[in-house]
């Protein structure tokens, strides 16, 4: 499992202080996403309503969540590896108790939450709380 | 007056603007184009000084606000050529325009019979057709057009005697090529069928001439115009508007009603239901009449010229590939294989550079282009030569960032 250390991606990209050096923080991170094989990305991993394909998979043990992601897009992998370092480890309850659109602001993305009509990353939380 | 981009750009306000700490570099004009200043002074006189119900209780402000509504009507006819103003449909914009006409003919369509269109569609051209075929068991067929915009003399097979009703865009939004609708318009007139020209596209570039066309219905938006959101036209000919089953129903388009039956107003109004967007048409027709002020065959050049120079900068880039025409268009839809649209969007967006990347409401096109998605980059009147070069030089930068791995 990719290691998340949610503090420290939240330091990186607090440091960015335009869009660019998120954008260029966001291409970094991706390469620490674990990718997703080609048996994986089915269609009923894939997460509706992205511009980019976007896979979700859920695995539960003893009542803790850990989700893996993956995208054909870097900036999106990106945001996944963030979303993963939110979200995995806790259970589910836990999950639908947190705010995370409140959450991922705290990490500078506030710009692409607000183009999540077409991103989906909307769509990615609620699947995430579901 | 000959054309010249700079002074015309200082009529846009929002030009000015930065965008992530770096001049706004708007190439986004074929999703909507920005407004000029009188378009957004138009705005305001109507609330400042004429606002009130049009068509309504006789009293100063409803005269004037009708008068102003009715001229407009009068003036947008004139910038397509409408023959008369009663012609002219006002709707929201180019998709309900359609969805009145789909929606409209339904009692004429019946199982054998044929709605065409091409495969170069926006989905607002595509999905009213396609939902109309499936209510009235009528087929939906697809004219393969190639992405130059080119048919074969064979798809004249295409035209015949099922052929109910042919729409057709007048220009791809995706990839900015132009259909021969001249073409297609007389193959269709030849087997009798309605006609319908999506003109979303065009009206922005190239004079309308309805007339010419001689099409039954012409439709397009005003906000990819230089006027506003929330308005739109649907053109028809007399004979064609006539026969539309009202989709709406309602106030302002209706003469008597009583509990058991409605007698419904004459044309224009009887299309018409409730209280319209007169703001909007007002703006529309402001905007109409700047570009006609304009030298149009200057701007056309303009920006054919643009685009032509991003074309000519990228064509030799192994990594790119463009899927817009060479010549005759104001965009260049591209796509860099192994690098998605969204990445390379991100990055121009960081540098302020506004372009769409997606699908474009389009996707049997883009699977007819072995793409699930494209980078539009689509010009205007005020782009300028170094915001084309601008747009070039910040791509290759993002294909460097983006292609390390």
């Amino acid at each position: 499992m990719t290691d998340l250390n949610r503090d420290a991606i939240q330091a990186r990209l607090q440091a960015c202080t335009s869009k660019e050096a998120t954008f260029k923080e966001l291409v970094s991170l991706s390469k620490q996403l674990e990718r997703l094989s080609d048996t994986e990305k089915t269609e009923d991993n894939k997460v509706k309503g992205c511009e980019s394909a976007v896979w979700l998979i859920e695995h539960q043990e003893n009542g803790t969540c850990t989700f893996q992601a993956d995208s054909d897009a870097k900036l999106m992998r990106g945001v996944l590896l963030v979303i993963l370092s939110l979200a995995n480890g806790h259970s589910k309850a836990e999950l639908q108790a947190m705010d995370l659109v409140t959450e991922l602001s705290q990490f500078n993305l506030s710009s692409y939450l607000t183009s999540s009509r077409t991103n989906g990353v909307l769509g990615i939380l609620k699947q995430i709380q579901a | 007056m000959a054309f010249d981009a700079n002074t015309l750009r200082a009529k846009f306000p929002i030009l000015q603007l930065e965008a992530n700490d770096h001049p706004l570099v708007y190439l986004d004009n074929a999703a909507t184009t920005q407004k000029p200043q009188v378009v957004l002074d138009a705005l305001m006189a109507y609330y400042t000084t004429s606002n009130a119900n049009v068509h309504r209780g006789a009293h100063y402000l409803s005269d004037r606000a009708t008068a102003q509504f009715e001229h407009a009507r009068d003036r947008v006819a004139r910038f397509i050529n409408a023959p008369q103003a009663d012609h002219v449909i006002w709707t929201k914009g180019t998709t309900e325009s359609i969805n009145m006409v789909a929606y409209g003919l339904e009692w004429c369509l019946k199982p054998d019979d044929e709605i065409l269109i091409t495969s170069l569609e926006h989905h607002a051209n595509l999905v009213p057709w396609q939902q109309l075929a499936f209510r009235t068991g009528a087929r939906l067929r697809v004219l393969p057009l190639t992405s130059r915009g080119e048919w074969e003399p064979e798809y004249e097979r295409y035209f015949n005697e099922h052929t109910r009703i042919f729409a057709c865009t007048q220009i791809s939004n995706a990839i900015g090529v132009k259909t021969p609708i001249k073409q297609m318009l007389a193959a269709a007139k030849a087997v009798n069928a309605f006609t319908l020209v999506d003109g979303a596209q065009a009206v922005a570039h190239y004079p309308i001439d309805v007339q010419a066309l001689d099409c039954d219905f012409y439709v397009f938006s005003g906000h990819k115009m230089y006027g506003p959101t929330g308005i739109g036209v649907l053109y028809g000919k007399p004979h064609a508007l006539e026969v539309l089953t009202p989709v709406q129903t309602g106030g302002e388009m209706v003469s008597h009603v009583t509990y058991n039956s409605t007698e419904f107003n004459v044309l224009p109004y009887r299309l018409e239901a409730g209280t319209p967007h007169i703001e909007g048409v007002i703006g529309m027709a402001t905007a109409c009449d700047f570009l006609a002020a304009q030298d149009r065959q200057g701007m056309i050049e303009w920006e054919q010229k643009l685009a032509r120079y991003v074309y000519d900068e990228l064509k030799f880039h192994t990594a790119i590939e463009i899927y817009s025409p060479e010549s005759d268009t104001t965009v260049v839809s591209l796509g860099v294989p192994g690098i998605h649209t969204m990445d390379l969007n991100g990055y121009l967006d960081s540098q302020g550079i506004a372009v769409r990347a997606g699908s474009h409401c389009a996707h049997p096109l883009m699977a007819q282009l072995g793409v699930s998605s494209t980078l539009r980059a689509s010009f205007a009147c005020y782009n300028t030569l170094s915001e084309a070069r601008r747009f070039c030089d910040v791509l290759l930068e993002a294909i460097e960032i983006l292609g390390d791995d």
